[in-house]
């Protein structure tokens, strides 16, 4: 949507505008012709719509002056008396004015877009050096966002590449250790991986059941390889136990005999006298014959007689102390014994519980009897070392077929990782090349735009002059660098200073800037030009008249400023005179009376006043 | 008004999807960042594989 027309520029106090001017624009013209002679006034008021516009002076810039904003003030006034309003015919309005050195537009978004083009800058951009030339046009063509992009993709794009090499090398390695294991294991099958593929499917399940069962045997045989020892020993207890019993025995014996006949008997009452007389210490007679007459002492007279039995009695004590250790003995015996049969029967049921396979060697059953045990236990003399040497080989191969596995997962993993590298990688490729091609071809069409757009303006005005093959090209070895070629005679492109005599050139500046200005939002665009004609000659400055006024109904409103008498004096324009453009006249200018519009209608068009209006 | 990356970045995921490199839909989502160059390495890669899915998937 096009911006509103512009009603009236009011300056106050801004360079030569000593005091306040106003420049109305009249309803429905979007071109005004402001004439004057020289210091009239014509650039202050390019400068004005360039200070609340874009904020800065221009046409102070480039004159030694260093920072201009001292510059900006009339003569004897300060820079917060500066200020330029302008009114749209909405009746908004901007109003720009200086505040701590800079310019402050308000409101912001009302501010009004302008392009300025001076004498002094229309040759800028057609000598400008390649990279200056870039950055007036670079709005137009800076895909930096998307070149940021496109850095990214080309990264993806080389650690794709690195992680499929990567990929490739660790597939080559897993599959050199596959085949180093197939060779170890003696180059069974048809080549490594099938045979990788039969092994990794056996069943580590009945290895381990395998190395349980030895491991349930190995234990119940431990503990059977102990009676043959355990066994011998209490036999051996309970032979000597019972010779000690039967030594004891025949002592006793002997004192019996030494002592008297019944000395066992004799001593076996005396001792029951004491026992009774412990209980009776004070009888009235003897328990046993009767008789008071020798009752006192009779005690003192027991323990003399048993005193003389202590031998027989002491012989009678190891014999009792002998024949509870044989007891002991043959208890103990039993023990083992049955504690053999219990070891003997589980080890049978490890035995049978399992299919051994040949590789590990099985005795018989262990014998019912365990007085047998130990020779059974001989005729197998290295069952443990066999069964810890099969157990070994069942761990080293299951470790061995673990590894085995991980190493084709790897391989598989790694295999399937590059084939989908491999997929990916070209459309990540593919994908590059249509950013880069849309790029180039974005960039290109926008300056082929931009040369066509300045070719058929320059023909305009130089019509058949065979000089309108104008080309924009970006330097391909540097970046941000934009040449600029025309023919010339039909040769090659050649850098337009080179060729083109300074009017010719004045013209190129003049379009390249009206192309530049036309592709950036026109219709809210203020065009101003400020004195650009002054080195053409008649008829190129009535083509270049034309041309100005065709494109001038492209942007919001376009003032040319001119001293040159043709803009003032040809009443051959009709442009003029069917009142499409507004011509304005600048007074001289005198320090007290500042700018003064000396009239700002065409001299045609006060005779239509007179003539009565339609109702 | 478009910036010239904006409008470039159009064209190009205009051009990504007709040529089955990414889909419709990551390519709406990833047009601001394909613009303002925020694009990074990673995007790329699961943008095209995400394609390459619903491609072998249809």
């Amino acid at each position: 949507m096009s911006a509103f027309g512009l009603k009236k520029l009011t300056v106050e106090y801004l360079r030569g505008c000593t005091v306040p001017f106003v420049l109305p624009f009249e309803k429905g013209k979007k071109m005004m012709v402001v004439y004057g002679e020289n210091a009239a006034g014509k650039s202050t008021i390019c400068d004005a719509f360039e200070f609340i516009g874009k904020g800065k002076v221009g046409s102070l810039e480039n004159r030694g002056l260093g920072k201009t904003t001292a510059y900006w003030p009339s003569v004897g006034r300060n820079a917060s008396e500066v200020a330029v309003t302008l009114e749209n015919t909405d009746d908004s309005s901007c109003r720009a004015c200086i505040l701590k050195g800079e310019v402050v537009a308000h409101p912001p978004a009302a501010r009004p877009q302008v392009e300025v083009l001076r004498r002094s800058q229309i040759l800028a951009l057609v000598e400008a050096k390649p990279a200056d030339r870039y950055t007036a046009i670079c709005r137009f063509i800076d895909v930096s966002g998307i070149e940021a992009s496109e850095t990214a993709l080309r990264q993806a794009i080389r650690d794709l590449a690195a992680n499929r090499e990567n990929a490739a090398a660790r597939v080559s390695g897993n599959m050199e250790a596959i085949t180093q294991f197939w060779e170890a294991a003696g180059r069974a099958g048809s080549d490594p991986m099938s045979w990788a593929d039969t092994e990794t499917k056996r069943d580590l399940n009945a290895a381990d059941a395998e190395v349980a069962a030895l491991g349930r045997v190995q234990n119940a045989y431990s503990r059977l390889i102990d009676y043959p020892s355990r066994l011998t020993a209490a036999t051996e207890r309970l032979t000597q136990a019972t010779q000690i019993a039967a030594a004891e025995e025949r002592k006793v014996q002997q004192c019996v005999q030494t002592i008297a006949a019944d000395a066992a008997e004799v001593m076996a009452l005396l001792q029951a006298g004491r026992a009774w007389l412990q209980k009776h210490p004070s009888p009235d007679s003897c328990p046993l014959c009767e008789s008071a007459e020798k009752v006192a002492g009779l005690d003192q007279r027991l323990a003399q007689r048993l005193n003389s039995f202590a031998g027989l009695q002491t012989a009678q004590n190891r014999t009792k102390a002998a024949a509870a250790a044989v007891q002991q003995a043959e208890q103990q015996l039993a023990a083992v014994q049955d504690d053999a049969c219990k070891d003997a029967q589980a080890f049978e049921q490890a035995r049978a519980a399992f299919n051994w396979p040949a590789d590990i060697p099985m005795p018989a059953s262990p014998p019912v009897d365990v007085q047998a045990i130990p020779a059974w236990l001989a005729k197998y003399p290295n069952l443990s070392a066999q069964w810890r040497s099969a157990e070994a080989t069942r761990q080293d191969k299951k470790q061995f077929l673990a590894t085995l596995r991980q190493t084709r997962q790897t391989y598989l993993d790694n295999l399937r990782a590059h084939k989908e590298l491999s997929a990916l990688l070209p459309r990540l490729e593919q994908a590059l090349k249509a950013v880069e091609e849309e790029r180039r071809a974005f960039t290109d069409s926008v300056l082929a735009r931009i040369a066509g757009e300045v070719g058929r303006l320059y023909e305009r005005v130089h019509p058949g002059e065979g000089l309108n093959h104008i080309s924009l090209e970006l330097d391909p070895k540097r970046k941000a660098s934009l040449d600029i070629g025309a023919q010339f005679c039909g040769g090659k492109s050649a850098p337009p200073q080179a060729y083109f005599s300074e009017s010719h050139l004045d013209t190129l500046g003049l379009c390249v800037f009206l192309a530049l200005a036309t592709l950036d939002g026109p219709e809210n665009t203020v065009l101003v030009l400020d004195d650009v004609l002054a080195s053409m000659d008649e008829p190129h400055v009535e083509r270049l008249v034309e041309v100005l006024y065709a494109e001038a109904v492209k942007f919001r409103h376009c003032l040319i400023t001119t001293h040159s008498r043709p803009w003032k004096d040809n009443p051959r324009w009709g442009w003029l005179k069917n009142g499409h453009c507004q011509f304005i006249e600048l007074d001289k200018w005198a320090a007290q009376q500042g700018m003064k519009l000396k009239r700002s209608l065409p001299d045609a068009e006060p005779l239509g006043h007179p003539l009565p209006q339609p109702a | 008004m478009d910036t010239p990356s904006e409008t470039l970045a159009a064209k190009i995921m205009e051009r990504l999807v007709r040529e089955n490199l990414i889909t419709a839909e990551v390519a709406k989502r990833l047009h601001p960042k394909l613009a303002e160059g925020k694009l990074a390495p990673e995007d790329w890669r699961l943008a095209i594989e995400l394609a390459d899915r619903k491609e072998a998937s249809p």
